[in-house]
């Protein structure tokens, strides 16, 4: 009796979705370790259950963090609420602690160890930053459109993010960047949020895409973005450019075959739009459109310099120092020896993947990290895209329930701190899947839940069951909600 | 303004899982098939997997040729371990220099993914610590090299050697660096030899350490092993056969004349068939193409050599057939044969003699009234022309001035002249004294040391031949081509070969030119020949069959420059015969005669 009330009092108000799609995440990471690193020689031993295999240790981790999980939900949500700051300085004094006493693992001097037991502050400095974050941004006197308010904020978000940095660990630190998400929902300025965006998005696709790719895309974003003329000039406008590169094609392919690209006339013809464009919004006292229009020639700008900066000013710090991360110096292929081969794992799987346990790549340790970083590739090797589909699926539902329950917080904290476990999430899947699939340049950061590792299994276990806490308290506290 | 952000937010999430998952469905989708071959070229390893090559016994099950295995180093540059890689320790284990290594790493790199051989015929131990070492990007291939017990026969068994790009172009059976008979034996049998060649699939991890057999080796195939062949040949008999022959320049070929079968088969000077073995190959290759004697010409089947007096023996059957000489002509001889102004010089002997007799004591004189009396025959209209045709469609029945269509690859043709050969030369006006010299085997006339041995097995035979031939036996097969079964008879009846035998016989036991060649008990028939030539002293030769009746081994031994046909190509053929049919050499003294007998060729001199 008094069990069952206890229980009823622990999982009152739970997000039965949010914990569903948390176990079965869990779950499909149980499994990829084991298909990761369950070889045919292990097989015939007799130690296939011995806790010096990886996916031995996973499912112990994944009961310390269901435990660990438990144990969240059973504090009150006040004291998260209270316990913001303190978390938040005690994490910025674990991580300056590692800076002096940390261990140096690949270059990264980002690890506290006990024994044979590894743990990365920053897995927690993370939570921290989240719980001061949202406790900063749901302070009654807090507005965003203030200049000192945001400073805070940014001081807030700055201050791990620079102790990270010294630590070497670069990776980990981009993951604040992810905070972005959540100011743009508490309502920053858009002409504050789409420069900081575009230049990051511009400097990640600068190195994917072909110039023609990019300068289309660009043109179509600004336009989409110039919302205060209506939506048939924007069509108007977007059809002459069409219009007019084309004629401009045709007409150099005659004059001077093969000299004039397709590319320098659409440039060409943008570039010369800019000024009927400028008149238009002269006239119709439009300044939003000269905002779109310096954004665009900023981003026509800066695009070249990408390629500069990633080369020069990355190439020999950075690069090396993510490769050291993930312990491949020695690698005689190359540094895109990684990627290609985390390609070609998920790649080789084709539809339906190679079957439990048949994928080459990931068996015969042609992917690197293939249990920790490169996870993913056993999903892509031996599931396929079926398999990749539904690993994807489930972390956008993750992602989407867990916005889902910042919005129907009614305390400003409880929905920014959600909202900061669904950044932090979404950038980590991003950037992890993204790097394995060649979308993104290699970063050290794990895919959350399914990566191998206590300490990430358990900050994001944490992370994640705070905002239960924190819907589960705003429900019980208001019964309509239910 | 609070739900709209949140609705951007929700497309931000979703525009961001759509294009991951589109990427993914390109990755995976629409270039799967391009990554499925990637990690197949990443994991597996089709190994070729060579096939022992074929034996070769010889007729008494002796070996003759072993494959011996020995393995292959290859590399594949792409997968090199550049800064690892240690080039001493490569070395110290292959026994190769730094140089060699150096250079083949070097052209490894032109094509780096194709393997390539740094280094061949390692031994096993080497192998198996290169297994050991695992250096990436090198493995070791299964390779079968040949091995020559006895060291006899280099022109008879020929030599392999890798397959040239142009033989790689017409048959693609053959692979880049595949061994291939080049000569001899391994030649003409090479389908027999060569085997089947088989693949293996191999898993391997990231550090190229074999992990097993792809899908449990369900698209592997074995070798099939080359077939063994049991040669013609008699070991001992070759062998001994080249011992006599080294130092004089020439042929010896034997043959069993009931079977056609090819017993022994020398060309001197000959070579040890190992020298073209392994890595010094090359260097021995080139030292034999620059011996002004040409070791690797093999003058037994290839050379055109002028028949000499053992040529008569063809003249006489022919002058028999046609009816132009009968067993009791007898023609004086008066030291030649003499007309007008032409003299075709003779040795002292009796005089008159009759067919038997001439036969016996080879005289010139005689076969010059034959040859004449062939040519001049009025019976079929009396042309010499014609009747020269007549005389030539003779010889060429015995086999000479064509190829006798043996197993055995690059046989010569011999030559014996067309009238049209004389009508060019002798602007239309010849007869039969401008052709005299045929009719003693000299002038045009070529044969090759297998010809004449086939004509003594024809008249060992009395009167047909079966076409000479290599091989016994292949593995697996009941029989050998049909065309070495058929009796090939010559356009001589039967019945007139029994008076030459006789005179062969005669010219050996009773009084002759050949008495040295008399075995008792053995009655051996023989008939000596020497042939006078461009190049120095005259060409000794002999032409031996025994016993008389159901003979067993019939024999010709061509010595260049020999002198007498008794002096040189006598006491070999001698010897020969006795070896095989006595199994004994009762006259050591001849053997050292015939191993001291220095001859001098000042054509082969260096120039």
């Amino acid at each position: 009796m008094q069990r069952s009330r206890v229980s009823g009092e622990i999982f009152e108000g739970v997000d039965g979705w949010t914990v569903l799609l948390y176990l079965l995440l869990l779950a499909v990471g149980c499994i990829s370790i084991t298909c990761a690193t369950f070889t045919d020689e292990s097989a015939e031993s007799a130690e296939i259950f011995s806790m010096s295999r990886f996916y031995m240790k996973q499912i112990v981790w994944a009961a310390v963090a269901i435990t660990t999980g438990l144990v969240v939900l059973l504090l009150d949500a006040r004291f998260y609420h209270m316990f913001a700051y303190p978390a938040y300085i005690g994490g910025l004094l674990l991580l300056l602690a590692t800076l002096v006493l940390g261990k140096e693992v690949n270059g990264a001097k980002a690890w506290f160890e006990f024994g044979s037991f590894k743990v990365q502050p920053v897995e927690f400095a993370k939570i921290a930053t989240a719980l001061a974050v949202a406790r900063a941004m749901s302070a009654y006197s807090f507005s965003i459109s203030r200049f000192g308010n945001l400073m805070k904020i940014g001081f807030i978000i700055g201050l791990p993010l620079l102790i990270i940095i010294m630590q070497n660990d670069t990776g980990s630190g981009i993951v604040l960047g992810s905070f972005l998400f959540v100011l743009y929902r508490e309502g920053l300025d858009n002409r504050l949020c789409v420069p900081i965006l575009l230049i990051a998005t511009l400097f990640i696709i600068s190195f994917l895409l072909t110039p023609m790719t990019i300068l289309i895309l660009l043109i179509l974003v600004c336009t989409l973005a110039a919302t205060e003329s209506g939506v048939k000039t924007r069509i108007v406008y977007l059809a002459s450019l069409a219009f007019w590169t084309i004629l401009l094609y045709i007409a150099g392919g005659i004059i001077s075959p093969g000299r004039l690209s397709a590319y320098a006339c659409l440039l060409t013809v943008t570039c010369l739009s800019l000024v009927p464009v400028a008149v238009y919004a002269f006239r119709n006292n439009l300044t939003n459109i000269y905002i779109t229009m310096m954004l665009f020639v900023g981003a026509m700008i800066f695009l070249p310099t990408t390629d500069y900066i990633f080369n020069s000013v990355l190439k020999d710090h950075q690069r090396d120092r993510i490769h050291s991360f993930l312990g491949i110096t020695n690698d005689p292929h190359g540094a895109d020896y990684n990627v290609r081969q985390a390609k070609i794992a998920i790649g080789s799987g084709g539809f339906a993947g190679k079957g439990f346990f048949e994928g080459t790549q990931v068996k015969y340790s042609f992917v690197p990290e293939k249990h920790t970083d490169f996870i993913f590739c056993t999903v892509g090797e031996e599931h396929g895209f079926i398999g990749s589909l539904i690993v994807l699926g489930l972390f956008c539902a993750l992602i989407l329930r867990l916005m889902h329950l910042g919005d129907r917080q009614q305390e400003p904290f409880g929905r920014i701190y959600c909202y900061c476990v669904a950044a932090i999430l979404l950038f980590h899947v991003l950037v992890n899947i993204g790097m394995t699939i060649g979308l993104m340049p290699v970063m050290g950061i794990p895919l959350p839940l399914i990566s191998y590792g206590g300490s990430s299994l358990i900050a994001f276990t944490i992370l994640i069951f705070i905002a239960v806490r924190l819907d589960a308290s705003m429900r019980r506290n208001s019964p309509g909600a239910l | 303004m609070t739900g709209r952000r949140t609705r951007t937010l929700q497309m931000v999430v979703l525009v961001i899982f759509i294009v991951i998952l589109g990427r993914l469905f390109y990755l995976q989708i629409v270039d799967g098939d391009r990554y499925g071959a990637l990690s197949e070229s990443n994991t597996l390893r089709r190994e070729v997997q060579y096939p022992p090559r074929g034996e070769v016994f010889d007729r008494n099950g002796e070996y003759l040729v072993q494959s011996k295995e020995c393995y292959d180093l290859m590399v594949v540059a792409r997968e090199m371990d550049r800064r690892g890689f240690d080039t001493v320790r490569v070395c110290s284990v292959t026994g190769l220099t730094v140089e060699r290594l150096r250079r083949a790493l070097a052209n490894a790199r032109t094509q780096p993914r194709i393997p390539y051989k740094a280094v061949e015929f390692l031994p096993t131990e080497a192998k198996l610590r290169l297994d050991e070492l695992n250096i990436p990007g090198f493995y070791t291939v299964y390779r079968t090299v040949r091995q020559y017990p006895r060291k006899i026969g280099g022109n008879l068994l020929g030599h392999v050697g890798e397959v040239p790009p142009s033989l790689l172009k017409r048959d693609p059976s053959y692979i880049k660096g595949e061994y291939y008979g080049i000569s001899g034996v391994e030649s003409a049998y090479e389908d027999v030899l060569r085997g089947k060649k088989g693949v293996k699939i191999l898993e391997r991890d990231n550090r190229n350490v074999v992990k097993g057999s792809y899908m449990d080796g369900r698209y592997d195939t074995l070798p099939e092993p080359g077939k063994y062949i049991i040669c013609t040949i008699d070991a001992r008999l070759q062998a001994f056969a080249e011992e006599l022959m080294q130092g004089k320049v020439g042929a010896a070929v034997a043959i069993e004349p009931s079977t056609g079968e090819i017993l022994m088969m020398v060309s001197s000077p000959t070579f040890d068939p190992d020298d073209l073995v392994g890595r010094e190959r090359g260097n021995n290759y080139m030292s034999m193409l620059n011996n002004p004697r040409k070791p690797m010409f093999n003058r037994a089947v290839s050379s055109r050599y002028p028949p000499g007096s053992t040529f008569k023996l063809v003249q006489g059957l022919i002058g028999l057939q046609e009816g132009v000489l009968s067993t009791s002509t007898a023609y004086p001889c008066s030291m030649g044969y003499h007309f007008g102004r032409l003299k075709v010089g003779c040795h002292a002997h009796a005089s008159p003699l009759d067919l038997r007799a001439a036969v016996a004591n080879s005289c010139n004189a005689y076969f010059c009234y034959v040859f004449r009396n062939i040519l001049d025959n009025k019976r079929n209209g009396g042309n010499t022309k014609d009747n020269f045709d007549r005389w030539r469609d003779h010889v060429l029945s015995f086999g000479f001035g064509r190829k006798l269509d043996s197993d055995f690859i690059g046989e010569g043709s011999g030559y014996v002249p067309e009238r049209e050969f004389y009508d060019k030369r002798y602007r239309g006006s010849w007869n039969s004294l401008t052709v005299i010299s045929l009719s003693i085997g000299q002038g045009e006339l070529g044969c090759t040391p297998l010809q004449m041995a086939n004509l003594a097995a024809t008249i060992a035979n009395r009167g047909y031949y079966y076409i000479p031939h290599i091989v016994k036996k292949i593995e697996g097969q009941d029989s050998i081509d049909s065309r070495f079964y058929e009796r090939c008879y010559t356009s001589v009846d039967p019945k007139y070969f029994e008076p030459i035998a006789e005179g062969m016989w005669r010219g050996v036991n009773v009084g002759g030119t050949s008495t040295g060649a008399m075995l008792q008990g053995l009655d051996v028939c023989g008939k000596t020949g020497t042939a006078q030539n461009p190049h120095g002293q005259d060409h000794s030769t002999f032409l031996t069959f025994a016993p008389k009746d159901n003979p067993r081994i019939a024999l010709s031994v061509y010595v260049e420059n020999g002198g007498f046909g008794a002096s040189a190509a006598l006491p070999i053929a001698s010897l020969l015969e006795e070896f095989y049919l006595t199994d004994t050499i009762k006259r050591p003294w001849l053997v050292d005669y015939v191993k001291n007998k220095h001859i001098y060729y000042p054509s082969y001199a260096k120039k």
